[in-house]
């Protein structure tokens, strides 16, 4: 069955209580990929005085959501489901070498690859799984490190996870550890999080939707400066992040 | 089978409008070691290849032209480049390539740089200017065998800046795929579309920026000259924000600024004394970028 075309209802109302509990877990700030170690280039976007206060902190975010990491990995992610879905391990492979090879900077890569390992191998203890012990294993011959993208689409794939509902979680949690890092180093108050979670719902739910129906081949980007502030982060004097 | 019309019957047949669209391609490629010869040219309307004597001690120098002055929607180029085993050569452009604005179709151009073991390549273009409204899908695909060394650059600059246009709408897909030994190591693709401006003006986007020029080192020693990367750019422009990074392997370089002439210096100044510091070349540019 292919999910493209299907109407959010269709899909929301067809998530199995057994998904939708994996997916609040597994994207929970709790599950231990140490989400809260990075900052996705903010700590020196912060530094620079370029984010300083709540409408600058939901712009950023805004702004990466619709044509940054957010938009790309989400490409990728969808990529993955449809590769795992499809039992298709080449495209699978492929799509895992561009997403790891499609970062721009050191510890972009760092970020993706770290949270990834950290997922897929707490989720094989955790979760056991034939197919994704199978790839854990393929991983570890092949000595690839998975984007994190890729390491929960090919997880939401294997659980019957609808592909929308496990794209909204994934981008929430991203979003949401970056507001976090956010009221961390402005620094901001918890209710300005929860203001900026509540402002970027409809930015996220329809990041999911057009990710869903974009061109499969189309990784775009344009957050160049997000890029460029996560290159400054690697000699910044006094860091509390590791990207 | 021909047809044969009267002067009479042609004239009142529909007239046929010619295709203004063009399809340029040039290859070139050298071979030979410590004796460089060129090893392969071709060359198609409205793409030339320039071989201009190179500077004293310098690589043999290869200089692509595009005789239309630039490309409108549906214009496709197809540039191909390679230095084969153990020889050096540098590439270069003779000006900035235009990209004008569209009437809906894509301006296509397709780069193939290729290096081969022990060979060393330079990749130096001028500016790519994007007009308000020029629809530009780029991608450059980079081929390189381990032990080959390559020097590879790109420099887009958004609208006629010396003149004040801001590019407002339009499509840009530029693209960059890196294979060495037929494994990506590193791609990028940047998308702009739909309101460009507001994404150049955004602080995630390109934070004000509309020249924007990147340099990539490919080569099994490149994460060695990440120091020396970032030297060559602290001497730069106050006004050009500028990094550098290694990512997978891949020495990375980043200007960006609102003032393309700015931008143009510390990318030139940047590659000249990497190249010397690198493999002893001259710290130097070819005379063409500086006219």
């Amino acid at each position: 069955m292919h999910l493209i075309g299907m109407s959010t209802d269709t899909i929301v109302n067809s998530l199995a209580d057994t998904a939708l509990y994996k997916l609040i877990t597994w994207l929970s700030p709790n599950f231990p990929v140490g989400a809260f170690t990075y900052s996705h280039g903010l700590e020196f976007a912060v530094e620079m005085n370029q984010v300083s206060d709540y409408d600058g902190l939901t712009h950023w975010v805004d702004g990466i959501l619709r044509f940054g990491s957010g938009r790309v990995d989400s490409s990728f992610f969808r990529a993955a489901y449809e590769a795992q879905s499809s039992c298709d391990m080449t495209a699978l492979s492929l799509i895992m070498e561009r997403a790891y090879a499609q970062r721009g900077s050191a510890e972009l890569i760092l970020e993706s690859t770290t949270q990834g390992r950290a997922f897929i191998d707490t989720l094989v203890k955790v979760w056991p799984e034939a197919r994704l012990q199978a790839w854990h294993d393929r991983l570890a011959v092949d000595s690839c490190e998975p984007p994190y993208p890729i390491a929960v689409a090919v997880a939401a794939a294997i659980a019957a996870v609808p592909l929308e509902a496990a794209l909204i979680t994934y981008l929430h949690s991203f979003a949401s550890n970056l507001v976090s890092a956010g009221l961390r180093l402005i620094p901001l108050g918890q209710t300005d999080g929860q203001r900026a979670m509540a402002h970027l719902e409809h930015r996220i739910i329809d990041s999911a939707r057009a990710a869903v129906v974009r061109d499969p081949e189309d990784f775009g980007a344009a957050a160049v400066m997000v890029d460029w502030m996560s290159m400054q982060h690697e000699t910044q004097y006094t860091r509390l992040f590791r990207s | 089978m021909s047809v044969v019309f009267s002067p009479f019957e042609s004239r009142l047949a529909t007239p046929h409008v010619p295709s203004m669209q063009v399809h340029g391609v040039g290859q070139v490629a050298f071979s030979g070691g410590d004796d460089p010869r060129l090893s392969r040219l071709y060359q198609h309307d409205p793409v030339r290849i320039l071989f201009p004597r190179p500077a004293q001690n310098d690589l043999p120098l290869a200089v692509f032209v595009t005789t239309s002055g630039g490309l409108v929607g549906g214009d496709r180029l197809e540039l191909s480049v390679r230095s084969e085993a153990a020889t050096s050569v540098m590439i270069t452009a003779q000006a900035a390539e235009k990209i004008y604005r569209s009437n809906g179709a894509d301006s296509t151009i397709e780069v193939t740089l290729t290096c081969d073991a022990d060979a060393w390549l330079e990749w130096l273009p001028q500016e790519t200017i994007v007009f308000d409204g020029a629809r530009l899908v780029r991608k450059t695909n980079v081929n390189i065998t381990s032990g080959g060394r390559m020097l590879a650059g790109e420099f887009l600059v958004l609208g006629r800046t010396a003149m004040g246009e801001t590019v407002m709408e339009g499509l840009v897909r530029d693209e960059w795929v890196v294979r060495l030994d037929g494994k990506l190591v590193w791609a990028d693709a940047l998308r702009l579309s739909g309101d460009i401006n507001e994404k150049v003006q955004h602080p995630a986007g390109f934070g004000g920026a509309v020249s924007i020029a990147t340099a990539v080192y490919i080569a099994d020693d490149a994460p060695d000259y990440l120091n020396l990367a970032r030297e060559l750019l602290s001497i730069g422009n106050v006004n050009v924000r500028t990094a550098a990074s290694v990512v997978n392997g891949i020495l990375l370089v980043r200007f960006l600024s609102s003032n393309t002439l700015a931008t143009r210096n510390d990318f030139g100044v940047f590659w000249a004394g990497f190249r010397s510091a690198v493999v002893n070349l001259p710290n130097l540019l070819p005379r063409i970028w500086h006219i």
